[in-house]
């Protein structure tokens, strides 16, 4: 190939990685079997093919054999790949700890990285290898999915064959400790790799290299661990997979520019999200110019770090709706609390009843509940951000949304008039169960004889197409309460949507686990039954002594009635840690 | 039959008496409130003294057509009132009105001036609208409301946030409209738990 060749693209040919080993590194030594047809080497320049580091591990099979030295290569301390399909959504740091948790040799892990939606690393010896291997489909996630594991052998990583030389090492320290600012505590990387003593010295530091990232890092740890801010602005990064290890180099970084560099994608902050950052540069990289929503970005970068004082140098507003509650002045006059006091007990017992009945029991027995000319309807929050608005297709067909509604026939009829139609109505609506801990009543007006009230919550749904479903709804009720006796419904309107990830994570938190505390204490050997039981299991220790109670501590038995009810997905996901 | 017949005289011009006088863009089903500082409708129609089923049945969905005009109109002018003029906000409740905002109660024209003031200027977006006319026995036959919305409210152009808001509109009768104002408001944020 021509030298005058700016971009080769992803051809993705043998000689590809011939380029990997540009003639700076020559000398260590790597196996220097030539290359057919290498392209020659070409004038320090950026190329493009470096943002796709990780994707030149997939020739490795063909790099082998083309080394002609695969069966040398095992004998010395063999590597091994690690894949994790599907990686990506993963947290790094809850994936290595689960996998460190469950396998039984300790781990090193080297040069973890995400490619597409894997996520991948790279072990040292077979021990760990196969050990790896044997906890493949044995961690679950947090939805109860088995985390399959591949594991394959692989050549020495480059960021271990690239390794820096002492020598170049101490070359690099001076070059670094010349850009640190002790007063501040500040490290100025911009454009290292123009950096004098370094061209001076034939090191070609691209950071966005894993050895290079990984060679810089290490310096920073050995001489300014306490570093608070860092700047590699204009690295050409395209992958921030080598700067997500500087949590644990320098993890007292506040202050993170990564301005001017080639990250594409929002996702690469995900990687360094350990940061505690008080200020972060991002501008120039090309994933900005694709924003959409500047305050949804803000707010996405905010979720990320929650900590964050200024963005690109601008300082950022905190929400006004946060500073708010502190500045009510809430006063409840003192002769009425009694009275609140006596409306609430009122009111918490009636939506346990009503609940309870609503439930569990027919709901044609609610009508008791209703005045003859009570009215009831039902309506939905339309919502852009719900994508599966689809699965509320129960509750579409009452929606009484008199925006969207003109029709003044329609209108009527979905108002339910009379405890008669009101309850024919209820009953039509799907079976539920509410989580009577996520409820929240606002009494909204209160008279001698009138009562509104508004409770907040979240229902599953406990059978049909939708079964498992978990809603968040509103419901206000106004009741009619002479003298503090039985409260009866006049007008009952009900609110459904969708719950947000949010909510579906913390509903029905408070299961009421299995009675332990009637039953006498467990033994020693019934404690060690009851915690190996829930690792393999993986569902939580009240629920793992419950099944190893029911099947009269037997472990076999337990174990065996476990795998054929989590076969049938009988199993709730509460029930898993 | 008299009354077909001036009808008939009248209708293309949608005459009737009383309501030549009015602006020529008015429409003929109920006059807009003018200022858009109050929430008005047409006047309330005498209640049917027979207590016949069909005569019930008549004034129920009277109540309910009312509880929808009067539930339209209000909710334009509230959110309006709130993002563009809201020193004019106070105006549409009752006196003694009570605000329950994500849980913290305020009580009475003062406090709530006051709370109106503080909060920062808003950006509201309704995409959901319910209503229903509410009982006369919970009421002492003050003709209420109930109106129920849902939407999307931007603070200080922060964050947007989800919502959920209810009110309890009181009737207040003069001879030509019906004034309605708000008796009680709670307003809570769908991710109030987060934040």
């Amino acid at each position: 190939m021509d030298g005058h060749s700016v971009f080769q693209g992803r051809k993705r040919s043998s000689n590809y990685i011939g380029h990997k080993f540009d003639r700076k590194n020559h000398h260590l030594g790597h196996p220097g079997t030539p290359y057919a047809s290498r392209p020659k080497r070409r004038r320090i320049k950026y190329s493009d093919e470096d943002q796709n580091f990780p994707s030149v591990w997939e020739d490795d099979k063909q790099q082998e054999s083309e080394l002609g030295l695969g069966a040398r290569n095992r004998n010395l301390d063999s590597w091994f790949k690690v894949t994790i399909p599907n990686g990506k959504k993963y947290d790094k740091t809850w994936l290595i700890k689960s996998i460190q948790d469950f396998c039984s040799v300790p781990l090193n892990v080297v040069d973890f990285h995400y490619d597409k939606k894997r996520a991948r690393f790279f072990v040292q010896n077979a021990r760990t290898a196969s050990a790896l291997k044997d906890i493949s489909n044995k961690i679950c996630d947090e939805t109860s999915q088995k985390i399959p594991i591949l594991v394959t052998p692989s050549i020495v990583p480059y960021s271990v064959q690239n390794k820096f030389t002492s020598e170049q090492m101490e070359v690099l320290k001076v070059a670094v400790m010349k850009r640190y600012d002790a007063s501040q505590k500040s490290l100025d990387l911009q454009r290292f790799r123009f950096d004098q003593d370094l061209m001076d010295n034939d090191i070609d530091m691209m950071l966005n290299r894993r050895s290079c990232m990984i060679a810089t890092l290490q310096i920073v740890q050995r001489n300014i661990p306490e570093l608070l801010a860092l700047n590699v602005c204009n690295n050409k990064l395209y992958q921030l997979d080598g700067l997500s290890d500087l949590i644990e180099k320098a993890p007292q970084v506040k202050i993170l520019n990564l301005s001017r560099n080639k990250l594409k994608s929002f996702f690469e902050l995900e990687k360094v999200k350990d940061l505690n950052l008080e200020e972060l540069w991002l501008e120039g990289n090309p994933f900005c110019n694709h924003v959409s929503d500047q305050s949804d970005y803000i707010s996405a970068i905010r979720d990320l770090f929650p900590k964050l004082l200024r963005l690109d140098g601008k300082e950022l507003i905190l929400p006004a709706e946060l500073i708010l509650p502190a500045q009510m002045d809430i006063e409840v006059p003192q002769e009425t609390r009694t009275d609140s006091e006596l409306i609430k007990n009122l009111v918490l017992q009636f939506l346990k009843e009503y609940y309870l009945c609503y439930d569990n029991g027919d709901r044609f027995r609610l009508l008791d509940a209703y005045h003859d000319e009570a009215c009831f309807s039902l309506a939905i929050p339309f919502n852009f951000n719900d994508p599966d608005m689809s699965n509320l297709e129960e509750y579409f067909k009452y929606n009484r949304d008199i925006k969207k509604l003109q029709d003044s026939y329609t209108r009527m009829r979905l108002l339910k008039h009379t405890k008669q139609d009101i309850v024919d109505s209820l009953s039509l609506l799907p079976k539920t169960q509410h989580d009577f801990c996520s409820f929240w009543v606002d009494l909204c007006l209160h008279t001698d004889i009138m009562l509104c009230f508004s409770v907040n919550g979240l229902f599953k749904e406990v059978e049909g197409k939708c079964q498992g479903c978990i809603r968040a709804f509103t419901r206000i009720f106004i009741a009619t309460h002479y003298s503090n006796s039985r409260i009866c419904i006049m007008n009952d309107e009900l609110i459904v949507r969708n719950a947000s990830p949010r909510e579906i994570k913390n509903a029905f938190i408070s299961l009421p686990p299995a009675d332990t505390s009637s039953k006498p204490p467990l033994s020693e050997e019934q404690q060690e039954m009851v915690k190996s039981f829930s690792v393999q299991s993986g569902m939580k220790l009240n629920w793992s002594q419950k099944c190893l109670e029911d099947n009269g501590w037997d472990y076999t038995k337990a174990a065996e009635v476990f795998t054929i009810m989590q076969n049938e997905d009988k199993i709730p996901k509460e029930f898993f840690k | 039959m008299k009354k077909y017949s001036d009808w008939s005289r009248g209708d293309k011009h949608y005459g009737r008496s009383g309501y030549s006088s009015r602006e020529p863009h008015t429409s003929y089903r109920y006059q807009k409130s003018q200022t858009r500082e109050e929430v008005l409708t047409p006047a309330l129609k005498e209640h049917a003294i027979s207590s016949s089923p069909m005569a019930m049945a008549v004034d129920f969905k009277t109540h309910v057509d009312q509880a929808c005009r009067a539930a339209e109109e209000f909710v334009n002018i509230y959110y309006e009132t709130m993002d563009k003029r809201r020193h004019a906000i106070i105006r549409l409740y009752l006196d003694k009105a009570t605000l329950i905002w994500n849980g913290n109660v305020v009580t009475g024209l003062e406090a709530l001036a006051h709370f109106f003031e503080m909060l920062p200027s808003s950006e509201f977006q309704i995409n959901m609208l319910d209503c229903q006319p509410v009982h006369e026995q919970a009421t002492q036959s003050q003709t209420t409301v109930l109106v129920v919305t849902s939407g999307a409210v931007k603070f200080d152009g922060n964050k947007q946030h989800f919502f959920n808001q209810n009110f309890l509109l009181t009737a207040h009768s003069t001879p030509t409209s019906t004034v309605w104002k708000i008796a009680s408001d709670c307003f809570r944020f769908q991710d109030w738990a987060n934040i």
